[in-house]
């Protein structure tokens, strides 16, 4: 099969799947896991069987597939698919986290299993297009597609508050993305009308081509398309302050739900910059940067802080989520080689790690019925393998060096300083700052974890009262396989993150080679004209705006 | 070589792999065999390497060279192009890059790219921590063996400990800062891992957690100064490789070849100063070490004693261009290594838990090593890395000791509930008597040597220092003669067989003032040596001496521990007698100090060898007489010298205030009780209770601040170890929770406040709008429907245009 048939197959899959569930329905509850779990794991044969086609020295537009969709005579909208480096590992990853998500709702979904897992399969389907999408409507229409099912997910088979968090994810999500909808049309219009023929395109590859060649929206223009695109990437990844949607929904939602929101949905946002703002609106960019940099970074350590208040477990780690997420952000803003590509890996590393723990978290919450942190103690006595799992996690999110996170971490951070230290505008000692806050989030990090396995999982053996004399069973073969394959990819990540960064590398480089330019470009006027501060540019590109 | 070094860090890991996987089931009580087998392993092979770069070293053309050192790599870790802007940038004023060997620096096109790769060193520096560490671990592994009996969580004990000696192996002979990095947090969760082993415990779990976050705290530090380093050297490298010098490279004092010094120089140092600090329990960092005692006894010698808290030694050794680019940070080195020794053997002087008093003087001697690291003289430097090697041996030796009285006393620690403990077990007292007097340097033991070497130096120092102090106030006479000047100064070099970097000191001190503290450090390190020999001997006494006393836990016949105990006793007491002798012998037979100067991080400057101070050997032989002679006198003797000197220490006097019972005495007096009467009579008895009110209450205030100085008293700040963790609680812990909540406060009703607040807005619209109850799904159709008017109007307006 060519690449592209491959392709196309991977994305549609699981929607075949969750139609084949449709039509079995009725036939019950078992079916239903093992016809989810087919689909589960043929998507992951087929993603990785593109993964290994995949040249490892990365490729702008892989198994690219393209197909006439709404034509007019002045625009073209086409089903346009194909992979690069920005998206190859967030799509491989996917496919991955669907095989835990229904390994974990095997038992734990009992009402109306068929319809759960065809969400969560429709759930794939439209995770797997916004990663694969290369033409702005397509884009969209699976951006927004993936809140249908999770909307179902969590307001049907989420916890006592559960219709509560399901408006206000989608309604907080939608808002936003109504906003970058607007924005993408204000891009596509722009360029239209500054295209020598004035043909619209709708094509990622030719708008960002058309900006790398020297078409250049004027600043303040860009500013405001850069505010538009914000408002959705912004809530969907979530940078503080817009991220109280994302405990609520996280406590409410199932376990299959938490762990596809974390591992996959959250990444949408870090994507939509890498994908859309950061080539596209190069000037502006650089204008926020100052911006987005403290804004990253105060969700790294306000995130932490957070987190270390918390008393119920799946809190905590939506909180920490806050945190990481400043971490990846930190580093596609520093707009330095290290810092991109390490903020890059760590999206991924963030999905394996904290999609971990929300699985976890489920298979205890299946046990005992709770989430409190002081309902638990010492279940490493009576869960040894869970609380193996756990620890193993719990290093890699704290970024333990020779597992994951510490790869994505030491680089991007090392990216960070490269920014700073190469930053002449008197931003400098700011930027410094920054960079330093962000090492402290480390340690911060660090403390609300262990903390969280200390109080549940040693000391003496407190299990939720009501509870302390059933027969609890440590993990199945089923929820070790659950595990298993994320535990690989932690390690592996770990020992040669070099691997998985070849392969972004180009692609990355690309994506913000015009946004470079343009901080070049400004730091060399800034050593002439020393005067001239970062952060005012901004105000003024905007008062100039109106 | 290669094939060495990958066996010796290899075998470990296979250790700890065979462990995990078939330890539960199938290996049971035979759990301990690929441990001792993988690291007695690993041990002959470090034997092995040790002489082959003794071999290679002999041969090449001596230590004036770069030294000798051999790599190997194994795989890419990560490799990112355009990586480093070339350029270098100043940080601070005063910050200057010297002569930046631009042959050597600059890659075409100006960019370099960021390579990791895995690989393996080996060095003079690599092969004899690999040598000790190997040799302690396999000792201490045996004797796991026995300790660990029946113990429920038997087979992870030694996948835990092999784990460790394989990250402990890849740490030494890691040969770029990552992958030190890397390591240095590896040993550190095997440490959080053993120290929490008995995780049922809380005080286990919260020791571990505790010793994590500490030496986060140090990491820190350490990750900052790689960042640093990347963002100043380009490489991350300790070796060259074909077109780019390493960091050690770069900074060799050969010649006039670049380093960095001046502020980044400093920062840099400073920051892997606050790693090493972490790692090795130094003040103010060093609160993790004693509360890790909570860990087996045999962790605690192979771990908290011998090895992974020498990193920190190591490192900066390791390190030593660097700092030598940086007097100002050696002396804040130096500064650290003083105070630290000096706080924790006061500490150690009223601890009543015998693995305390141990962990306290670990700390104290890892102060010395600190010291001689900051001196920045080859004879320091080598003298730090001998006391790392010879303290490994002694202090392992008084662990496992403290570990068999454990073990046969029922795992009680606390030295007042046993004593008179030689005649029951003797080899145990035996070896422990050597372990103590190599600790507390009495010759000639191996600790003698070694901490001799150490004030030896800092001796020495003091002396280039005023030489050189009172050559600059010669120079500015001589400035018109250079030629003469060059020559003297040359002349002194020799002299004093020391680099002296010609580099912009931060903080603008003098020599003579640097010699002064230099000075003061010397006597810290004499007065240290005193207190040093009354600790240890004080627990010597306190536990082998006095009449047979054992807890009711040790059981009616406690006994000497197994053969698979006393033999590593043995082993090691004969390193810890016998390798100062061996090894250093005064001057004679420097055959460490030649060994280890071979390597590239020692390679600088003059390879003169240290000569043997007579007078600082008897001075520091003399103090350490008397402090074990003091010893004897309050702990061989009757108590009462004891009682009576503890309550002048602490403040006695002062508690016989804070008893209010002198107002009802008082009150017996018969012209208070005629008073008394006198207003009762007078129907005045409420204002004689008023007056007495206020008599009780003034005195109460008047005695608080008395009560406070009673808490501080030094008997007090000792044994309550200067309230540390209560300082730390209150100035960190405590606000950081405070700001915590606060944040979930500010988390939950403002920021979330004001978007729900922004949320009700479009519902308001809504509702007055919509007359009927709408669902979710239609909101969303709606939603769509408004999409796609403006995907129309969009299409509209592109036909229009």
């Amino acid at each position: 099969m060519s690449s592209p048939h491959l392709l196309i197959l991977t994305i549609l899959l699981p929607a075949l799947g969750a139609a084949a569930l449709w039509v079995l329905a009725p036939l019950g509850a078992a079916v239903a896991r093992r016809v989810a779990l087919g689909a589960a794991l043929a998507t992951l044969f087929l993603s990785a069987a593109l993964v290994m086609r995949y040249p490892p020295e990365g490729a702008f537009n892989f198994a690219a597939f393209e197909a006439p969709w709404l034509e007019t005579t002045s625009l073209n909208i086409s089903f346009s698919v194909g992979l690069d480096g920005l998206s190859i590992w967030l799509f491989a990853l996917s496919p991955l986290l669907l095989l835990t998500a229904v390994l974990v709702s095997w038992e734990a979904i009992k009402d109306r299993a068929a319809l759960f897992f065809a969400l969560l399969l429709l759930l794939e389907t439209g995770c797997l297009g916004v990663f694969a999408a290369r033409d702005v409507i397509l884009f969209y229409v699976f951006f927004e597609f993936t809140l249908i099912p999770l909307f179902f997910l969590i307001g049907l088979w989420g916890s006592e508050d559960r219709r509560h968090a399901a408006m206000k994810f989608f309604i907080y999500t939608l808002a936003g993305s109504v906003l970058t909808f607007l924005g993408l049309l204000a891009i596509v219009i722009w360029h239209a009308q500054a295209s020598p023929d004035g043909a619209m395109t709708f094509s990622i590859d030719q708008l960002t081509a058309a900006v790398k060649s020297g078409v250049s929206m004027p600043a303040q223009w860009q500013c405001w398309i850069f505010l538009a695109l914000f408002a959705g990437f912004a809530i969907k990844v979530p940078l503080f302050p817009l991220h109280t949607w994302l405990p609520l929904a996280h406590v409410q939602a199932p376990t299959a739900g938490s762990v596809f929101l974390a591992g996959i949905l959250l990444k949408i946002g870090g994507y939509g910059f890498l994908r859309f703002s950061i080539p596209l609106l190069p000037d502006a960019t650089v204008i926020f940067l100052p911006w987005l940099l403290w804004l990253s970074v105060i969700g790294i350590i306000y995130g932490a802080l957070v987190a270390l208040a918390q008393t119920d477990i799946k809190r905590l780690i939506a909180y920490s989520s806050v945190s990481h997420l400043g971490f990846c952000m930190l580093g596609l803003f520093s707009l330095t080689a290290l810092g991109v590509q390490g903020g890059a890996l760590q999206l991924v590393n963030h999905g394996l790690s904290t999609g971990g723990l929300f699985a976890l978290v489920g298979m205890l919450y299946e046990r005992y019925h709770t989430r409190e942190i002081s309902d638990y103690g010492g279940l490493a006595k009576k869960l040894p393998v869970l609380a193996f799992f756990m620890l193993v996690f719990t290093f890699s999110a704290i970024g333990l060096p020779g597992l994951n996170g510490f790869a994505g971490e030491f680089i991007l951070l090392t990216g960070v300083f490269q920014g700073a230290w190469l930053t002449e505008t008197p931003f400098f000692p700011q930027y410094l700052l920054i960079a330093v806050l962000a090492v402290l989030g480390v340690v911060l990090g660090a403390w609300y974890m262990l903390w969280l396995v200390q109080r549940v999982f040693f000391g003496p053996l407190k299990e939720p009262a009501g509870r302390e004399h059933h027969a609890v069973a440590d993990l199945s073969i089923r929820e070790i396989f659950a595990l298993a394959p994320l535990v690989v990819f932690v390690v592996w990540i770990g020992l040669q993150p070099g691997f998985f960064i070849k392969r972004m590398a180009t692609s990355l480089t690309s994506a913000t080679a015009s946004a470079v330019q343009t901080l070049d470009r400004e730091a060399t006027a800034a050593t002439a004209l020393p005067a001239a501060t970062a952060l005012p540019v901004a105000e003024e590109a905007l008062t100039r705006a109106d | 070589m290669p094939s060495l070094l990958i066996l010796i860090v290899g075998l470990p890991l296979l250790a700890a792999v065979v462990t995990a996987v078939f330890g539960s089931k199938l290996l049971g009580r035979h759990a301990h065999w690929p441990a001792i087998l993988g690291i007695a392993g690993s041990c002959l092979c470090s034997l092995a390497l040790i002489a082959q770069v003794s071999d290679k070293q002999s041969h090449s053309a001596g230590p004036s060279q770069a030294g000798y050192a051999e790599t190997i790599t194994l795989w890419n870790w990560a490799d990112i192009g355009h990586a480093y802007d070339q350029a270098p940038k100043a940080i601070a004023p005063g910050a200057d890059v010297l002569a930046p060997g631009a042959d050597v620096l600059v890659t075409p096109g100006g960019m370099r790219r960021f390579t990791i790769d895995i690989t393996l060193r080996a060095d003079a520096l690599t092969a004899m921590m690999l040598g000790m560490l190997t040799f302690v671990a396999t000792l201490v592994t045996i004797y796991g063996a026995g300790y660990m009996h029946g113990d429920r969580g038997y087979w992870r004990f030694f996948a835990y400990v092999s784990l460790f000696v394989f990250s402990m192996t890849m740490l030494v002979s890691a040969s770029n800062f990552l992958l030190l990095y890397v390591f240095w947090e590896a040993v550190g969760v095997c440490s959080y891992l053993l120290i929490g082993f008995w995780y049922e415990k809380p005080e286990a779990a919260a020791a571990g957690k505790k010793a994590f976050l500490v030496n986060r705290v140090g990491d820190f530090g350490f990750a900052l100064a790689l960042f640093l380093i990347w963002v100043t050297y380009g490489t991350l490298n300790f070796h060259d490789t074909a077109n780019v010098a390493g960091v050690l490279g770069q900074t060799r004092l050969l010649g006039e070849l670049g380093f960095v010094g001046g502020g980044v120089g400093f920062a840099i140092c400073i920051l892997l100063l606050v790693g090493a600090c972490g790692k090795s329990a130094q003040f103010p960092l060093h609160v993790w070490l004693p509360d890790a005692m909570e860990g087996p006894t045999p962790v605690s010698a192979l771990i908290h004693a011998a090895t992974m808290v020498t990193a920190g030694v190591y490192m900066i050794a390791r390190c030593m261009p660097l700092f030598l680019a940086a007097p100002d940070a050696l002396l804040i080195v130096s500064v650290i290594g003083g105070i630290t020794m000096l706080l924790a053997a006061l500490i150690a002087l009223t601890q009543y838990d015998l693995k305390r008093v141990l962990a306290y003087s670990t700390i104290s001697q890892l102060g010395y090593m600190f010291l001689a690291m900051g001196v920045g003289t080859t004879a320091a430097a080598t003298a730090g890395v001998f006391h790392l090697f010879t303290h490994a041996f002694f202090k392992a030796l008084l662990f496992l000791g403290a570990g068999s009285v454990m073990h046969s006393m029922g795992h009680v620690i606390d030295m007042r509930r046993f004593g008179g403990l030689r005649r029951v077990m003797p080899i145990t007292h035996f070896t422990f008597a050597i372990g103590c007097l190599a600790l507390a340097g009495v010759f000639p033991f191996a600790g003698f040597w070694s901490k001799d070497a150490i004030v030896a130096a800092v001796h020495d120092k003091v002396h280039i220092l005023e030489h050189q102090g009172m050559e600059r106030h010669g120079n500015a006479h001589d400035a018109a003669d250079p030629e003469q000047h060059a020559a003297g100064r040359a002349a002194a070099d020799v002299a004093s067989a020391v680099v002296t970097p010609s580099v912009t000191p931060v903080f603008g001190l003098t020599p003579s003032s640097r010699a002064r503290v230099y000075q003061t450090l010397y006597g810290v390190a004499i007065f240290t040596a005193l207190l040093t020999a009354f600790y240890t001997f004080r627990a010597f006494f306190m536990t082998f001496y006095g009449p047979l006393r054992t807890p009711h836990e040790a059981g009616p016949h406690p006994h000497e521990s197994p053969r698979s105990m006393t033999w590593p006793l043995l082993g090691l007491a004969f390193g810890a007698a016998t390798f100062g002798v061996l090894f250093e012998g005064g001057g004679w037979s420097p055959l460490f100090a030649k060994f280890v100067q071979g390597s590239p991080s020692f390679a600088y400057g003059f390879a003169e060898y240290k000569e043997f101070h007579p007078d600082v050997a008897m001075a520091s032989t003399v103090v350490v007489l008397m402090g074990i002679a003091l010893a004897a006198y309050m702990y061989l003797g009757h108590q009462r010298e004891v009682d009576w000197i503890a309550g002048l220490l602490q403040f006695r006097w002062l508690s016989s205030l804070q008893n209010l019972e002198w107002v009802n005495r008082a009150e017996q007096h018969r012209w208070l009780v005629a008073t008394k009467k006198l207003a009762g009579q007078l129907a005045l008895g409420w204002l004689y209770g008023l007056a007495r009110g206020l008599v009780v209450l003034l005195a109460t205030v008047a005695i608080a601040p008395l009560m406070l100085v009673h808490n501080l008293s030094p008997y007090q700040l000792s044994s309550r170890k200067f309230f540390f963790d209560e300082i730390y609680n209150a100035v960190i812990v405590a606000p950081l929770r405070l700001l915590a909540t606060l944040s979930y406060w500010v988390d939950r009703y403002l920021v979330d406040g004001l978007v729900d607040t922004c949320g009700r807005f479009p519902f308001g619209v809504g509702r007055f709008f919509r007359g009927l109850q709408i669902g979710l799904v239609q909101f969303y159709a709606l939603a769509m429907a408004l999409g796609a008017l403006v995907l129309i109007a969009v299409l509209w307006l592109g036909a229009a245009g």
